[in-house]
């Protein structure tokens, strides 16, 4: 069949399918990244006994066409296993370490960020190449390179002056080396965007008799919040998710963030499954919150800024 | 007005030409040269990564050639050993975990990346599209990368429970599968069902990174092949991808080094079993490290050694994207 033979209704016909195609693709796509959510929410709601029955019973009810259409319970939902989970572990305390050292460590990079790339971007010396390059460097190191010298360094704090705050089971024991290796990420977003910026912004305000970091200060940072919530969301996320130096830093279960909370549940011998789905779903709460607030910031963030390497 | 233009001028002065009292004077306004200020701005910066990232590296290196202490007690030295942790990580008597973890990782690694390539360019090109509703559909799709790996881990050794998983029960509803298969204790099958939920996690990351370099691909090259009658196809291999290639390179690092460290998917889903099967090379450093007790804590010094020989491995990967993918400025 040509092109000419095409009625317009063949046409519309052909539209259409492209369209049901299109967001029928989507559509199946965030059910394959969302199921896992949904199946934690209903394996949390059910009685104990009803986790471990083969076939699964997916819903708590059911359509029932035995002697005509009848709504059929097949099993009681419950917060048990929330009870469970909070009363076993303090999952809140998990979150709330979680959230200060992920803000402590954003906050940090952000900082250090900004004025590293302001000066790789936007001012002349010597040795600029090679100090943007030792940066992001540092990026290429594996983590577990660094854990065991900051460990026995961690170790030998303990029971020093600074011990309280700085060392094993402290908050600033995980963000400074969080931000360390963030740092490269944070820089470059800065400098990549600080570049893109006119000449004729930071001249005005030279002209008026601003010092290079007065036009930082009340200039170039200003107009600089879309690179500061792109670097900032990724180091949060980094940060809440980082496992293996929360796991070794954090020994005391009070210190211990939500990723080390949730790996250390249960014992050798039982894997309660209904408190760890239950104390799974609360640490998600956050993130999914997170993700449909900041979701168009991560996009826009990597759009105008990594990508551009 | 002369005065904000003598401002610039000083700002722009170049140290040398002014006496001492004139430069301390210019300090304490806080009026710096470019070079000045550079070396405050960034001296705080580069002190903070001497001290946590290229110090641990090199006593992690150091550590390497010595007996493992933690803390030096009285009477425990810290002493050269030359090569022989190497040797008990590389060549031990009667095991090879060292090359079984490495085999791992090497496969994880280069099988994991390139698929999510594949699937995040497709799923990139179709998120290029504007519709009702993106936001939604879009904060969806990234939820698989912003949950945490361990997390993630437990979520995935749930929905694969030898008996009552959830993804037995779809199979067999779906007529694929007889009985609950055990995924995760099959010798054979853990590290590809481990390669498969890694590839369902960060697939979305790699199409951010892509969607980033499509969206700096201008329109108007599309355009102009359209009206030379180039096809779908000759647009996306003749326009597409030598444009993405910078993005490539970025994307391929981001992806490869973080899959090259795995730790928190087999520590969460199967401990690295069964028996070494899922053993990646960070998870054996750091049971080499920290599950070797004992009066010298030797562990630490061959957790180095295996630390030191991954930081080498990484360090060799990088090379090889850069030298094969790096075009200086292209555009």
């Amino acid at each position: 069949m040509s092109v000419r033979d095409l009625t317009l209704e063949d046409i519309a016909f052909w539209e259409v399918g492209k369209r049901l195609g299109y967001f029928g693709s989507i559509l199946a796509i965030v059910f394959v990244s969302m199921f896992p959510v949904l199946w934690i929410l209903i394996s949390s709601l059910k009685p104990s006994g009803e986790l471990f029955v083969f076939p699964i019973e997916y819903l708590p009810y059911t359509i029932s066409f035995d002697g005509g259409i009848s709504v059929v319970q097949q099993y009681p939902l419950t917060l048990e296993n929330y009870r469970t989970a909070l009363a076993q572990r303090p999952v809140g305390q998990y979150l709330l370490n979680s959230f200060i050292v992920a803000s402590g460590t954003a906050i940090l990079d952000l900082v250090l960020g900004a004025l590293a790339g302001y000066s790789l971007s936007r001012l002349q010396f010597r040795y600029k190449l090679p100090v943007l390059l030792l940066i992001l460097f540092t990026a290429l190191l594996p983590f577990i390179s660094r854990l065991i010298p900051l460990y026995s360094l961690a170790i030998q704090l303990n029971g020093t002056a600074v011990s309280g705050f700085l060392g094993l089971n402290t908050y600033l024991g995980l963000i400074l080396p969080y931000a360390a290796f963030q740092l490269p990420f944070a820089v470059w977003i800065f400098q990549a965007y600080f570049k893109e910026l006119p000449d004729s912004l930071e001249e005005a305000g030279l002209m008026d008799g601003l010092s290079r970091i007065g036009v930082l200060f009340r200039i170039i940072l200003p107009v600089s919040m879309p690179a500061m919530a792109t670097a900032a969301i990724i180091v949060f996320i980094y940060a809440w998710n980082e496992f293996l130096f929360a796991l070794t830093f954090m020994t005391q279960d009070s210190k211990r963030t939500i990723t080390v909370g949730i790996a250390l549940f249960g014992n050798q011998f039982s894997t309660p499954w209904g408190t760890i789905t239950a104390a799974v779903f609360l640490s998600l709460i956050p993130l999914l919150l997170f993700m449909f607030f900041f979701q168009q910031k991560i996009v826009e963030g990597m759009t105008s800024g990594v990508g551009k390497a | 007005m002369a005065d904000s233009t003598a401002n610039v001028q000083d700002t722009i002065a170049r140290p040398g030409k002014e006496g001492l009292r004139a430069r301390f004077r210019r300090y304490r306004e806080l009026r710096l040269t470019e070079e000045e200020l550079a070396t405050v701005l960034l001296t705080p910066v580069l002190l903070f990564l001497l001290g946590l990232s290229f110090y641990p590296i090199l006593d992690t290196v150091w550590a390497s050639l010595h007996t493992g202490y933690v803390i030096e007690l009285p009477g425990q030295q810290r002493e050269f050993v030359g090569l022989e942790n190497y040797r008990q990580v590389l060549f031990p008597i009667g095991e090879t975990r060292f090359w079984n973890a490495f085999g791992v990782s090497l496969f994880y690694t280069f099988v994991s990346v390139p698929v999510e390539l594949v699937f995040g360019l497709g799923l990139a090109l179709l998120l290029q599209k504007e519709f009702k509703y993106k936001y939604v559909a879009q904060a969806a799709i990234l939820f698989p990368w912003a949950l945490p790996t361990v997390i993630n881990a437990k979520v995935w050794a749930w929905m694969l429970h030898p008996d009552y998983g959830v993804i037995s029960d779809i199979l067999v509803r779906l007529g694929i599968l007889a009985q609950p298969f055990p995924f995760l204790s099959k010798p054979d099958i853990a590290l590809y069902t481990m390669t498969g939920i890694t590839i369902w996690k960060t697939t979305s990351f790699m199409a951010l990174i892509l969607l980033a370099g499509l969206s700096s691909i201008p329109d108007q090259l599309y355009e102009a092949a359209r009206i030379d009658g180039a096809s779908r196809w000759r647009q996306f291999r003749d326009i597409t991808l030598p444009l993405l290639k910078p993005t490539l390179l970025v994307a391929l690092i981001f992806r490869t080094l973080p899959a090259f460290q795995a730790f928190g998917l087999p520590f969460g889903l199967t401990g690295g079993g069964p028996g070494e099967a899922t053993s990646t090379l960070v998870l054996y450093a750091q049971q080499a490290a920290y599950n070797n007790p004992g009066p010298t804590n030797g562990g630490f010094a061959i957790g180095s050694a295996a630390a030191t020989l991954i930081t080498l491995l990484a360090l060799v990967i990088a090379l090889i994207y850069v030298t094969t993918l790096y075009e200086p400025e292209v555009r």
